[in-house]
């Protein structure tokens, strides 16, 4: 083989040499990137499921916890006239707490997702959002309604929503996805009115019309709510 | 004459041929398996939540359990002071939970370290003082004044005649928000809402001022319970 032939050889093992790293880097760049993102995401996500699971934990203990305190309440009530008179009154606080179930007459809504669309700027207006539960509430309360729970969880005087992404975050709950359903006890013929009435909730109305956003409610002699079972504690707040 | 002779060594035997391409074949299937089964794997585990939204979700979970833990303890206090017996306990325990309770559903004045956000603007609706209540509450808000008008859930807020009403009653602009709680997660609050306020074309001022003691001297007025029976 001439000293020509060589160089050449030499060249291309050279060439194929850098080609293969080359190669050989965007593969393992691919491949990698992908299983460390499925691998970080995986860990938050059994983070979530994790902190749920004592969410769950903790208000089932809340609730028990209420429960026991009720019946020590009622037998101290039972051994004097004083406690019993203090006991009244705390019972309509509670009730209008929310710490008390409550049925009666009322409306169910249920709020349901839409179909997104294949515009790429507005991928989540198609979503259930806190907004939406929100206004509804709003809407319900300045309507009559006495009471209310959202997917099973009463709303209470301090209750607040929050979330992103079709998420409704409710006060301690976890996250609500739709579809959601509202419960209310109060006032049902003016709920039912204010429900139909097309010039309420503007921006659920137009999302109906853009996103086949879901609305729909129905009118019940006795509807039922949970009792709160979360936590009521405004450590900030001194009464005076 | 003889044949010229091809140099066996130059060409591979059929076999070794047959053998490179299924070689060749089986590599390129393995990667193309391998890179699609990793991307199909992505798609499928970041369908749900984006990373963000996760990390947010967690913030809020720990938030939230935290508090969670806070009334279990204050509950398991109240147990105990309750299984001690005596009638004292008991009607100090009832009272103390009623005053707690009076002070949640806005019947008694408070006062507590907070923020005063003050809102001039001309054309904001009902939403917009909702939103504005609703984020103050997310963000740590414990008890809410609006102009002399105490807000907790289930007070109506409506539009009535173009202007806002609250419990009933109109409320003119300014908007004075007070807002008793975390003073810290309520400067965030406070800071974001009045940045974003000042971006908004109907808003002539929105400013914010952090009070060690503010007091909230407006209440709501009992509403008995007209459709809801107790269960």
């Amino acid at each position: 083989m001439s000293r020509k032939q060589l160089a050449s050889a030499a060249l291309v093992a050279a060439v194929a040499l850098a080609t293969g790293f080359v190669l050989a880097g965007q593969v393992r760049t691919q491949l990698l990137t992908p299983s460390n993102q499925v691998a970080r995401h995986e860990a938050l996500v059994r983070s979530v499921q994790d902190l749920e699971a004592t969410n769950a934990d903790s208000r089932r203990r809340i609730a028990a916890l209420r429960a026991q305190i009720d019946s020590l309440e009622a037998q101290a009530a039972q051994r004097s006239a004083s406690t019993q008179e203090l006991r009244n009154q705390l019972a309509d606080l509670q009730a209008h707490a929310g710490l008390t179930p409550m049925h009666g007459p009322g409306v169910e809504v249920v709020l349901a997702s839409g179909v997104p669309t294949p515009d790429l700027t507005d991928q989540t207006s198609y979503l259930v959002s806190y907004q939406d539960v929100q206004d509804v509430v709003n809407l319900l309360f300045a309507q009559g309604a006495e009471g209310i729970s959202v997917g099973g969880r009463r709303i209470t005087p301090l209750s607040a929503f929050s979330g992103s992404e079709g998420q409704v975050v409710i006060d301690q709950g976890p996250p609500l996805t739709s579809p959601l359903k509202l419960t209310a006890v109060g006032d049902r013929n003016q709920m039912e009115a204010a429900l139909a009435d097309p010039s309420v909730l503007p921006d659920i109305r137009a999302r109906q019309v853009e996103f086949h956003l879901k609305l729909t409610f129905s009118g019940g002699p006795d509807v039922s709510l949970p009792a709160y079972d979360s936590s009521l504690q405004i450590p900030y707040v001194s009464a005076g | 004459m003889s044949q010229p002779v091809r140099p066996a060594s130059r060409r591979p035997s059929p076999r070794l041929r047959g053998a490179s391409v299924w070689l060749i074949a089986l590599l390129v299937a393995l990667v193309a398996t391998v890179q699609i089964r990793s991307q199909a794997e992505v798609e499928r585990s970041l369908a749900g939540t984006d990373t963000t939204s996760l990390a947010f979700l967690i913030d809020d979970l720990h938030r939230a359990n935290d508090l969670l833990d806070a009334e279990t303890a204050d509950l398991t206090g109240r147990q105990a002071a309750l299984q001690s017996g005596s009638a004292g306990s008991a009607d100090q325990v009832l009272a103390a939970e009623a005053a707690h309770l009076r002070a949640i559903e806005g019947l008694t004045p408070v006062h507590g370290p907070g923020v005063v956000i003050v809102i001039d603007a001309g054309g904001l609706g009902v939403l917009d003082l909702q939103d504005a209540i609703n984020n103050l509450s997310a963000g740590g808000g414990e008890a809410i004044d609006v102009n002399g008008h105490r807000i907790v859930v289930g007070v109506a807020t409506s539009q009535a005649n173009g202007s806002v009403t609250v419990g009933g009653e109109p409320i003119s602009p300014p908007w004075t928000i007070s807002v008793i709680g975390d003073p810290t997660r309520l400067l965030e609050v406070a800071q974001l809402m009045t940045q974003q306020l000042r971006t908004d074309r109907r808003v002539r001022q929105a400013d914010y001022r952090v009070e060690t003691d503010l007091a909230i001297r407006s209440v709501v007025s009992e509403r008995p319970y007209v459709y809801a029976i107790g269960s």
